[in-house]
């Protein structure tokens, strides 16, 4: 990775990274998420060493071990699952928007969520992972798409506003979330557990109710690739070349909404996770968008889960929640890129 | 005070002594009488209102005679009074106090809370009652977790307050770090304890006494003198630190003067009711639109202030909606929904 990425590009996509530095970088995260998954069920409260969960992994451990050991395997592939969707939700929205800060907690997709559960909880009796899912999806896609539409209103590509749109929806839907918990006592317990951010304390069910959709979205974003390529060329190259960019960039937004929606009634709101992670694989494998989505949804997770783990050590016996964990990991990194914007905005 | 007209078109001075005057328009003093009866109207029916009101003919009685007695008394001293008083002392300190870092910052966004301070006293507030709860009271700790947050933004600009871009950038990073920890405290106390941690994280009155309303009303009478002498070099500052230069106004001074008054009336407000949402953002805006005229509307924006967070309280009390709603949840959506207006509206003229 000595030399700078001076190699001619390779095939119909952008300039990029030569193949050696791809292979090495695809290893390299391959390798990086193994870590993490073996981490994931390794720390806890219960001090174990990695030869003794690998022998419960192959299938012949101290019995007790395994019990405990298996008790992590719900919450490391929640982890997996809602931190591909994250990253992938993230990339595909820096792609569409062409706004660096452009993720799903950003663009108030998280806080719409969050109020359409809140709402079916308080009002429609909701219970269940299912139903969660369900309500989480409308709420999301309405924030997804007032925020787009108000944000890039008259062709405007301020960075800012978009943000900015995001924020203002952010505190009317929150006031409107603070307003049911705070005169609803059983809401507000519910919701207090919920709006941290957490792997724990889940099962499998959450785990297979959310795996179809984020199965069929991630699907879509991985083949969404080439498009989104032709459309970073912009909006009248793309169309020149036959490509329809109003149509990539909904589904893409669609596809970007539907994982952020699934993560956030899985896991709850995470910060950040969504925002840093495509700017890490960008800066490690270029601007091909089939090359960002794809190290998206292998880094992402690999970011929550080591979150997570951490979460699980600083404060042994208790735990920290992974929501705490990546806000205070992924703000200062936003504060340094904020440092180093050039211009207003 | 007699009036002179000897000021730039369409002003006049106001004199006050010989060597203090005010150049006041006429648009700008009928938009001051009209918050100020606004404003006394609002008080009234906080004090008259609902179940336990003061009939209207007992009011002047009780407020200035001392005549109240038995539920009066009570309700006057006790319950709508220091509320009340507490709701015009903060809300006059954060409209100032907006007015102020507006002014500086060139920057209609430019308000404490925009850029995490809201956030931060939250977070300080949550922490103090989670880990030192007998050590220090709750509203030092969201002092001194506004402060943080004001100079984390601050060096995570690079640029010091002045870049609207950044400062809402960083607002939102440092705000979500403050966030995290405040729902990590609601998450992890227990719920009724964690129920009135809430309430006072979104900024509330509910509780509010007498010595709640002094701290905020002493910050302002500190501060005021201050912001007074400081009036017409803002006014020129405005103009760009240039021109502010030439005219002898010396920008570096009066903008750190100005940030730090305004700093400390935010702080005020906040060890007395919490942090209230998108009242500094709002007020000056209010007072802006309401004389049309450039400059930093210091008087005006106190008096919009105190009137917004008057009725906003009134809204909590009486409301049937969701009772006893903290007051801040009510003005978080009336500043987004103020801001929505501003992004629909404003932003087409390519102010940003």
């Amino acid at each position: 990775m000595a030399t700078p990425a001076k190699a001619p590009a390779r095939g119909t996509g952008p300039k990029g990274p030569g193949a050696a530095r791809v292979a090495s970088s695809l290893i390299a995260a391959l390798a990086l998420l193994a870590l993490a998954l073996l981490a994931s069920v390794k720390y806890g409260s219960l001090p174990t060493s990695f030869g003794a969960v690998l022998d419960v992994l192959r299938g012949h451990g101290d019995p007790y071990l395994t019990t405990v050991v298996e008790s992590r395997y719900p919450r490391t592939l929640l982890g997996l699952l809602a931190g591909a969707s994250l990253a992938v939700a993230g990339c595909l929205m820096q792609g569409v928007t062409r706004n660096p800060l452009a993720e799903p907690g950003m663009l108030g997709i998280t806080t719409g969520a969050s109020a359409s559960i809140v709402t079916a909880s308080a009002y429609f009796g909701m219970s269940g992972q299912m139903a969660t899912l369900l309500w989480a999806l409308p709420g999301a896609l309405l924030a997804g798409i007032v925020v787009y539409v108000v944000g890039t209103r008259g062709g405007g590509s301020g960075m800012v506003r978009l943000v900015l749109t995001g924020a203002v929806l952010s505190a009317v839907l929150s006031a409107f979330i603070q307003a049911v918990t705070l005169s609803n006592p059983k809401v507000f317990d519910s919701y207090r557990y919920w709006v941290v951010g957490s792997l724990g304390g889940r099962g499998f069910e959450v785990f297979w109710t959310v795996l179809p959709l984020t199965a069929v979205a991630l699907a879509v974003a991985l083949l969404l690739g080439g498009s989104l390529n032709t459309v970073a060329l912009g909006d009248d190259s793309a169309t020149a070349l036959g490509a329809k960019p109003a149509r990539i960039k909904a589904i893409g937004l669609l596809a970007a909404t539907a994982l952020g929606a699934a993560a956030t009634a899985a896991v709850g709101p995470i910060a950040f996770v969504g925002l840093a992670v495509p700017h890490v694989v960008r800066a490690l494998v270029g601007v091909d968008f089939r090359l960002q989505l794809g190290f998206c949804a292998l880094l992402g997770p690999s970011l929550l889960l080591f979150a997570d783990v951490i979460g699980r050590v600083v404060l042994r016996p208790q735990e920290l929640m992974v929501g705490v964990v990546t806000a205070f990991v992924g703000a200062p990194a936003l504060l340094i890129a904020v440092r180093r914007m050039k211009g207003t905005a | 005070m007699n009036t002179k007209a000897a000021a730039p078109a369409g002003q006049r001075l106001l004199r006050l002594a010989p060597k203090v005057a005010f150049p006041v328009r006429p648009r700008s003093l009928y938009a001051g009488l009209l918050l100020a009866v606004l404003l006394l109207l609002a008080s009234v029916a906080t004090l008259n209102l609902g179940r336990l009101g003061i009939a209207l003919a007992d009011l002047p009685g009780a407020v200035f005679g001392g005549e109240a007695t038995g539920k009066n008394a009570f309700v006057l001293n006790r319950l709508r009074g220091p509320r009340l008083a507490t709701a015009a002392s903060v809300g006059a300190a954060l409209g100032l106090s907006g007015a102020l870092f507006q002014s500086v910052t060139r920057n209609p966004l430019g308000s404490p809370d925009v850029i995490g301070l809201g956030a931060g006293a939250g977070a300080g507030a949550a922490v103090t009652a989670l880990l030192l709860p007998d050590v220090l009271p709750v509203s030092a700790g969201a002092v001194l977790g506004a402060a943080l947050a004001m100079v984390l933004v601050y060096f995570a600009t690079g640029t010091g307050f002045r870049n609207p871009g950044r400062l809402v950038v960083a607002g939102i990073g440092v705000a979500a770090i403050a966030n995290a920890l405040i729902e990590y405290v609601v998450y992890a106390v227990e719920r009724d304890k964690a129920s009135v941690l809430k309430s006072y994280v979104n900024g509330s009155l509910n509780a509010s006494g007498w010595d709640d309303a002094a701290t905020a009303a002493v910050a302002l009478a500190i501060c005021a003198p201050i912001v007074v002498a400081l009036a017409r070099n803002l006014a020129v500052v405005e103009m760009g630190d240039e021109t502010a230069e030439s005219l002898g106004a010396s920008p570096g001074r009066t903008k750190t003067v100005a940030v730090l008054a305004s700093i400390a009336l935010s702080g005020a407000a906040v060890a007395a009711a919490g942090p209230i949402a998108f009242l500094a953002l709002c007020s000056p805006q209010i007072a802006k639109r309401l004389t049309r005229a450039s400059g930093p509307h210091l008087a005006l924006s106190a008096l919009a202030g105190a009137l917004l967070l008057i009725l906003a309280d009134l809204a909590s009390q009486h409301l049937p909606l969701f009772p006893d709603l903290p007051v801040g949840i009510y003005t978080m959506a009336l500043g987004g929904a103020y801001l929505a207006y501003l992004l629909l509206h404003e932003w087409r003229r390519g102010a940003l």
